[in-house]
């Protein structure tokens, strides 16, 4: 069996699948800004339904938080997320041509052709047009985001929102519904200008044909995906695990390299007593922010550092990248 | 009269090597580092680019340690890099430090030569008979010692992209640099090279692999930078990529002066590839990354990395012609917008999709 752990901004996705990547047990939690603690309770919840044991013959990490969930539980391999979607679909539909994922803080297209990628986008530092953006818009109007699409499905006149950038799609809702405009309306004005707002800053101008496949969290939102299957002119996929499917790209990877011993720590590391510290070293004018995890009392991993060294030292070994680290603590 | 000078890719090595040969005292600023980027991003305009600030910082740094004379090269529009040396030196002076200014002329012509000509009028005054008459034979040092440097960057590029041991081959680049740096004459520098490359050439490589091939392409100081490009060139060589690139110092610096034949004839083959795309010429490298590109498609490469830094005018015209020369050739290019606000994980993030995007390709299309 393989785990597959997917560490995004707003989620964590832990999945248990079998040799033929079957899904034998997922998670699907919000990280609530601690995900460490999401790992953990993600690991106990794949525990509790997969029932009967448990044997681990690899672990993949993938998502923005990739390198600490593998220092946390220790994995075969650490892959980025836009290869791990990639993966994930193409066994699930082998002449996907587009895909279009759309998370917490991320969104990215992956066009894909004669079963290849060939070209990827992600958003650049703006997170106008995400999950994350919903969720907050959802909050104000006192609706629950999953109720959201739904509300939107149900508009009849759907209002012009400006899309470019949520700062002014918000003071636009807001104009809107002093106009007197219905809450159903402004949802659906705003899942069309989070979708224009997509379809000119991330895929800006790539050629999306058909099949599209919509995955990430957001495509859980039945206004978003009316939204585009309008823009586009297509109709638009959504697979059954979409909201997993970084992990099980993930854990498809760690099946694929096969690994003789895998590196997981046990899943006991759902117990464990984990925390971190941070210093700056000031062996330099770079002042590295390092980053020291704690395990049972004990340093287990180290990273931050430009110059490499504390993170290798622990590379080399155990003893010594402890004792680098003792010796900053004075 | 104590000389500075900013950091760009080996650049000290050099400029280092030329005022100690010709007897003039220096300073090397501090290495460029989160000191340096907060420093020059407090004293410049937000909107300006990466390499304006950090140049800027640089600049603090080193009349902090009691620098007073900055040598700094000029160039002209379109790229604003053409008003770095007049906007720094206010905003220096608002700072109320206390220094001079030489610009480089990025042309060597009358006018540069007359526009200086205060300047020079300026400088004999402080400089001694000595450090004049050996300047020809510093300047021979510097040169030497920088195309030494661009060697063993070149070799570093390629056993990098072979190392058994990640982060080897750099450790064993600075080393070789490292020494390079002590050697004082001609024949040193000379040993120095043989010595850096068994240095170089201890790093245990795999023969047997077929790295994939890469070409950097954009504006030069994004390009030449590992400070600025957050080591672009060898976060790609660690993922098993072979790195090529055309800006060197002796390329940009053999333009200028409008010699050496075959810099020039690459460079009007880049930019004649470049007119089916763009009627005229741009400035700066917008030709030029787009015509290399179109030749590198042709070579037989996997792929471009596009270096640009946010708001760099020539380049942006450049990426947007990029998309359009991608999708013409298929050909994968991949192009990174670089500013003190992009995190370095997204960095390495894109990096890493793009180096499997291509092995995939290969895998499939070859």
């Amino acid at each position: 069996m393989y785990l597959g752990i997917d560490v995004g901004s707003i989620t964590t996705k832990v999945v248990l699948t079998d040799a033929e990547d079957r899904v034998i047990a997922h998670a699907y939690l919000r990280n609530g800004g601690k995900p460490i603690a999401a790992i953990q309770q993600g690991i106990k919840n794949i525990i509790q339904q997969a029932g009967n044991p448990i044997s681990i013959e690899g672990v993949g990490a993938t998502g923005s938080a990739r390198h600490l969930a593998a220092y946390l539980v220790g994995a075969d391999v650490v892959k980025n997320e836009i290869t791990a979607h990639a993966v994930a679909v193409i066994d699930y539909m082998p002449d996907v041509k587009t895909i279009i994922e759309i998370g917490g803080q991320d969104s990215k297209i992956i066009i894909l052709r004669e079963h290849v990628v060939v070209d990827f986008a992600m958003n650049t530092v703006c997170a106008a047009g995400t999950g994350s953006f919903l969720d907050q818009q959802a909050a104000r109007l006192g609706i629950s985001i999953e109720d959201f699409g739904g509300r939107a499905l149900r508009s009849h006149n759907r209002v012009r929102i400006a899309g470019r950038c949520t700062v002014f799609a918000e003071t636009d809702m807001i104009h809107k519904q002093q106009l007197g405009y219905q809450t159903e309306d402004i949802i659906a004005g705003l899942c069309d200008s989070l979708v224009k707002n997509y379809l000119n800053n991330v895929s800006r101008g790539k050629e999306i044909l058909a099949p599209v496949v919509f995955q990430g969290g957001v495509a859980a939102n039945k206004g978003i995906r009316q939204a585009l299957e309008r823009e586009l002119g297509l109709e638009i996929i959504v697979p059954p695990h979409f909201d997993l499917m970084g992990a099980i790209g993930a854990a498809k990877l760690a099946r694929r390299a096969r690994p003789s011993e895998t590196l997981f720590k046990g899943l006991e590391v759902a117990n464990w007593h984990f925390s971190t510290r941070s210093f700056e070293c000031d062996g330099c004018g770079n002042t590295c922010d390092v980053m020291e995890l704690i395990a049972k009392g004990e340093t287990v991993a180290c990273w931050g550092d430009t110059c490499g060294k504390y993170s290798d030292a622990f590379n080399r070994s155990r003893d010594e990248g402890q004792d680098a680290v003792r010796s900053n603590h004075g | 009269m104590k000389v500075t000078f900013p950091h760009l890719g080996t650049m000290h090595i050099f400029c280092k090597a030329i005022a100690e040969t010709a007897g003039i005292d220096y300073i090397v600023p501090p290495k460029t580092s989160k000191r340096t980027l907060t420093l020059g991003v407090k004293h410049s305009n937000e909107c300006i680019c990466l390499p304006f600030k950090i140049i800027l910082g640089n600049f603090i740094e080193a009349l902090e340690l009691g620098a007073d004379t900055i040598v700094m090269v000029g160039s002209g529009p379109p790229c604003r890099l053409g008003l770095y040396d007049l906007v720094q030196k206010v905003i220096l002076e608002d700072l109320g430090l206390h220094y001079r200014w030489l610009t480089i002329p990025p042309r060597l012509d009358w006018p540069a030569l007359l526009k200086n000509r205060d300047e020079t009028r300026e400088l004999k005054k402080e400089l001694s008979l000595k450090n004049i008459t050996t300047f020809p034979y510093a300047l021979w040092i510097g040169w030497k010692k920088m195309m030494a440097c661009e060697r063993l960057e070149k070799l570093a590029l390629r056993v990098r992209a072979r190392e058994v041991i990640t982060g080897r081959t750099e450790k064993m680049l600075q080393k070789a640099l490292a020494g390079l740096d002590k050697a004082k004459t001609g024949r040193a520098i000379e040993r120095a090279i043989i010595e850096g490359e068994k240095i170089l050439g201890s790093v245990d490589q795999d023969r047997g692999r077929q790295p994939l091939r890469v070409a950097i392409v954009g504006e030069l100081y994004t390009v030449m930078d590992p400070q600025i490009n957050r080591g672009v060139e060898r976060k790609l060589g660690e993922m098993g990529v072979e790195v090529t690139r055309t800006s060197w110092f002796s390329s940009h610096i053999l333009r200028s002066l409008g010699v050496g034949r075959e810099n020039r004839r690459e460079r009007l083959r880049y930019y004649r590839a470049s007119l089916q795309y763009l009627g005229y010429d741009v400035g700066a490298e917008c030709n030029v990354s787009i015509g290399e590109t179109i030749l590198r498609a042709k070579d037989g490469y996997d792929g471009v990395v596009h270096l640009m830094p946010f708001a760099c005018m020539p380049e942006t015209t450049a990426s947007g012609i990029l998309d359009r020369v991608s999708r013409d050739l298929g050909f994968p290019v991949l192009t990174l917008i670089l500013d003190e606000q992009e995190n370095e994980g997204r960095i390495t993030t894109l990096l890493e999709a793009f180096v499997d995007m291509l092995m995939w390709r290969r895998q499939r299309f070859h």
